[in-house]
């Protein structure tokens, strides 16, 4: 199966501090897979990285035979990879219809037509991503003034407008309650199922990890330790020190 | 070559820019611990102008003209004027913080108009300014105004006691902390309204010392408050958003730039400022000395 | 209530929110004010109607895109300057100017302040908030000294003198519905704009710019795209402006007049379309009236918005929205008893 993101000798340093240091990393396409590791481990750093929100210092990121190293986020976005936030971000005073309509609009390169019909377009693609996300019921609703839990909908609901092909979740369910979190899960698996949508996400519920990726990454300190199936990395001694062994002790 | 005229303007330059630092201290003070940009600093600087001036016409009635008078008049003026901040905050000011930006600029923008329409009520529409009686001093064969070196005196005496007090005393350096982050200070057990009144009053009073102490120079005039206001704003901007230090130099570089560009292109002086202020926010929008803030 | 007579309002009310019936409103009010007696209205009615439509377009970038702009009138001022320039080199020797002429100088005002804010607006655009605010206020002003102190080609302080429209336009009614219907011609097209894609992105900038750029939006461009049709539709106010008042001068430039843009936007509410309009018939009206009274208009300005921030936030309109809300709040609440916070 051919790669469709690959990372090689990612670098990047705030000052003295080194948050990723030399990491390699690639994903097949139509894989579920997680990253792992203890607060501050760089998780965040590299999806940020890969997202262009931070360029790197040294390294190469190559999407689908393209070289996307330190690309600004925008146009790695219209390479069609998609990121949802740990922190829902959203915008908090439209609607949720209109929250999804627009990311649909910006996939679909309508975002400079000032004479469309903004209500017309892109109708159907944000049905069905309301509908997915369980969210027609509430699609008229300010999305600032929604509960945490489908705030945190909305935001996969945004990532998910305009079909990307590669999607990054930073603790997708972080915030919801465990039921929520189940559903959401749920969805994820049969977006990946059913529409090969490439899924790397972040979560420190560790049920949650071996139940819905099918591989591991276990970062540490900037830097990969192992990456495997779970079991491998269940196994793996400096995983079972670095980071299992502490949430154990 | 000629260096008379060059000093002339480097002095006067300089007097300027001792006024632009006082003004535009406080309302990066003010700005760095409240999130407030006062539109009505220079306002509130003119009016302690006029406030000075009458001060001074009473006690030279009563005690006999004297040019020393200024000094209680400027002591008097700036008691009044803290106090008259400490109120605005309390008041008005502070029913703001939770708004918008706009919504803030547009209640301080309010008080420009009122404030300058009162003091037409009260002074009317002509000029005020304080004759010393203070003789032009020689000087590389020209005649300076000695009480320009008062003016330049003062300012930086001012300039090192505000960084004494920031850096030395207790309630400077819970300021400069405000400044960094409001919880912190807020944990530390102290009550934060306090210090935001405190900071308008301190920032007010230096604006009203800035009035009276220009007044034997400059006339107190109607709507000049508009400009100098601008001008503050560029040299805050341009120094940096809650540095001091920063604040102090582009004092100087805008002062200074404004008196030359007078002799060279008179009516594009001002011009000459939003220049160097366009050119810092280009390159360094947090300023030349300011430390990048999160908007 | 009739069920058929709710629909028709509920569906209005939710396509065009509060906007849609004020505007109606509005649109016959205006239609009749030229029946009033004497010319005094008429002017008053001009003039709402330009400043409107400079706060309109100030509201593109405010309301909208969610930045506070303290240089927008530098593009009303180029604008009008661009119509009297050409004006005046198009008029006879006598003064006078035929009707084809004097539109042509009306059309040269948009493109012009179109420009200017493409050259001003590359560099705003790079910063938000305050930055964005200060950075407009500096290239406002410089362009305002520059105007003022380039008299070969500006007039410098004295600005430019004589242009009184063609006979016909010279009658207060006339002009005024010259006006009324160049105004409206582009509040149907701010409005159509609004309601486009693009205007919904604006939107997703003025709530969240990080997010709007990880769904693949260019945020600088975008926002200068904006910045460019906002300048256009100032310079179209400027264009009306010169012929109006006969005359232009720096002062339309300066930051005191982007303030009065800012102040009608903000008394009529950003968050409604129809807002600063509104807010524009309330500041000149009462400008009108209180002058023939006192000096001291600024004095009484001052006190209304100060009163208008501390205890109408939102606006006029976003207090009738509120109004609305919690009225239909309270009859929902009589339908099935759920709560309304």
């Amino acid at each position: 199966m051919a790669a469709i993101l690959e990372v090689t000798g990612l670098h990047k340093h705030f000052g003295g501090v080194h948050v990723t240091r030399d990491v390699n990393f690639s994903m097949e396409e139509g894989e579920q897979s997680a990253i792992i590791g203890p607060n501050g481990a760089g998780k965040s750093t590299f999806m940020n990285l890969l997202t262009g929100y931070y360029r790197c210092d040294a390294g190469k990121a190559v999407f689908e035979g393209q070289d996307i190293t330190n690309w600004p986020p925008h146009r790695i976005a219209r390479m069609g990879i998609s990121r949802a936030f740990q922190i829902s971000s959203i915008f908090s005073k439209m609607t949720v219809a209109e929250n999804v309509r627009s990311a649909v609009h910006a996939q679909m390169r309508r975002s400079f037509s000032i004479f469309g019909v903004a209500a017309r377009i892109g109708v159907e693609e944000t049905g069905r991503v309301l509908a997915l996300c369980g969210l027609e019921g509430k699609r008229d609703l300010i999305a600032g003034e929604l509960a945490q839990g489908d705030k945190k909908r909305l935001e996969l609901a945004i990532a998910l407008a305009g079909r990307p092909r590669l999607l990054f979740l930073d603790e997708p369910t972080a915030g919801m309650s465990i039921e929520e979190a189940r559903s959401t899960m749920e969805l994820v698996d049969r977006l990946n199922r059913e529409l090969r949508l490439t899924v790397l996400f972040t979560e420190h519920d560790m049920g949650i990890v071996f139940n819905h990726a099918r591989k591991l990454t276990l970062m540490h300190r900037g830097e990969i330790v192992v990456k495997g199936t779970p079991e491998e990395v269940r196994a793996n001694e400096i995983a079972q020190k670095v980071y299992l062994g502490e949430r154990n002790a | 070559m000629d260096i008379a005229p060059y000093a002339l303007q480097l002095f006067s330059g300089l007097s300027r820019a001792m006024v632009l630092f006082l003004l535009s201290a406080g309302l990066s003070l003010i700005f760095g611990v409240m999130n407030i940009l006062n539109f009505a600093h220079a306002t509130l600087w003119l009016l302690s102008g006029y406030v000075t001036y009458s001060i001074f016409t009473v006690l030279s009635q009563q005690f006999g003209a004297s040019p020393w008078m200024l000094l209680p008049a400027i002591v008097c003026t700036v008691a009044l004027m803290s106090l008259f901040g400490f109120a605005l905050e309390r008041f008005l000011i502070r029913h703001t913080y939770t708004r918008e930006l706009p919504e803030q600029l547009l209640l301080t923008f309010a008080l420009v108009l009122i404030l300058g329409d009162v003091i037409k009520l009260i002074w009317g529409v002509e000029n005020r300014r304080i004759n010393l009686g203070v003789k032009p001093m020689e000087m590389l064969d020209t005649l300076v105004n000695p009480y320009q070196f008062v003016i330049i005196g003062t300012g930086i005496g001012v300039a090192a006691g505000l960084w004494y007090f920031l850096h030395r005393t207790r309630f400077g350096k819970i300021v400069r902390a405000a400044v960094y982050s409001r919880s912190m200070v807020s944990a530390l057990g102290i009550p934060i309204p306090l210090i935001y009144s405190g900071v308008f009053a301190l920032g007010v009073g230096l604006a009203a010392f800035a009035g009276g102490v220009f007044l034997p120079l400059l006339p107190m005039s109607l709507g000049v408050d508009h400009d100098i206001i601008v001008q503050c704003f560029a040299v805050v901007v341009i120094g940096g958003f809650g540095s001091m230090f920063g604040t102090f130099v582009a004092s100087i570089i805008v002062g200074v730039v404004y008196s030359f560009s007078i002799l060279f292109w008179p009516d594009g002086a001002l011009a000459m400022i939003f220049l160097i202020l366009i050119a810092v926010l280009i390159w360094r929008p947090w300023g030349l000395f300011g430390t990048e803030l999160r908007y | 209530m009739s069920a058929g007579n709710s629909n028709w309002w509920s569906r209005f009310y939710a396509r065009y929110g509060v906007s849609g019936p004020a505007a109606l409103i509005m649109f016959v009010f205006f239609l009749l004010v030229p029946l009033l007696p004497g010319e005094f209205w008429t002017v008053v009615g001009t003039e709402i109607l330009i400043l409107g439509l400079l706060a309109m377009s100030f509201n593109l970038l405010y309301g909208y895109m969610g930045q506070i702009s303290f240089g927008h009138a530098a593009f009303f001022g180029l604008g009008a300057y661009a119509t009297a320039m050409l004006f005046t080199s198009l008029k006879t020797p006598a003064g006078a100017i035929e009707i084809p002429e004097f539109l042509l100088s009306l059309l040269v005002g948009p493109p012009v302040a179109a420009l200017g804010a493409l050259i001003v607006g590359f560099f705003c655009v790079r910063l938000t908030g305050i930055y964005f605010a200060m950075l407009s206020l500096a290239f406002g002003e410089l362009l305002f000294y520059i105007v003022f102190s380039w008299y070969s080609f500006t007039k410098g302080d004295d600005g430019i003198q004589g242009l009184l429209p063609p006979h016909f336009f010279q009658d207060a009614s006339n002009y005024y519905y010259l006006t009324l219907a160049i105004v409206v011609a582009a509040l149907l097209l701010m409005w159509r704009i609004t309601e486009s894609p693009f205007g919904y992105i604006m939107r997703t900038l003025r709530d969240n710019q990080r997010r709007a750029a990880f769904l693949g939006i260019n945020v600088r461009l975008h926002m200068l795209m904006n910045f460019v049709i906002a300048g256009a539709f100032a310079g179209l106010a400027g264009a009306l402006w010169g012929p109006f008042s006969r005359s232009v001068s720096p002062g339309l430039l300066g930051w005191q007049e982007s303030g009065i843009a800012v102040f009608m936007t903000l008394i009529g509410g950003a968050g409604a379309f129809i807002g600063p309009i509104i807010g524009s018939v309330i500041y000149t009206m009462l400008q009108a009236v209180v002058k023939m009274y006192t000096v001291y208009w600024p004095l009484t300005i001052g006190t209304i918005i100060l009163l208008i921030v501390l205890f109408v936030p939102g606006g006029v309109l976003g207090l009738v929205e509120k109004q609305l809300k919690a009225r239909q709040g309270r009859m929902h609440d009589a339908g099935n008893g759920t709560d309304e916070t």
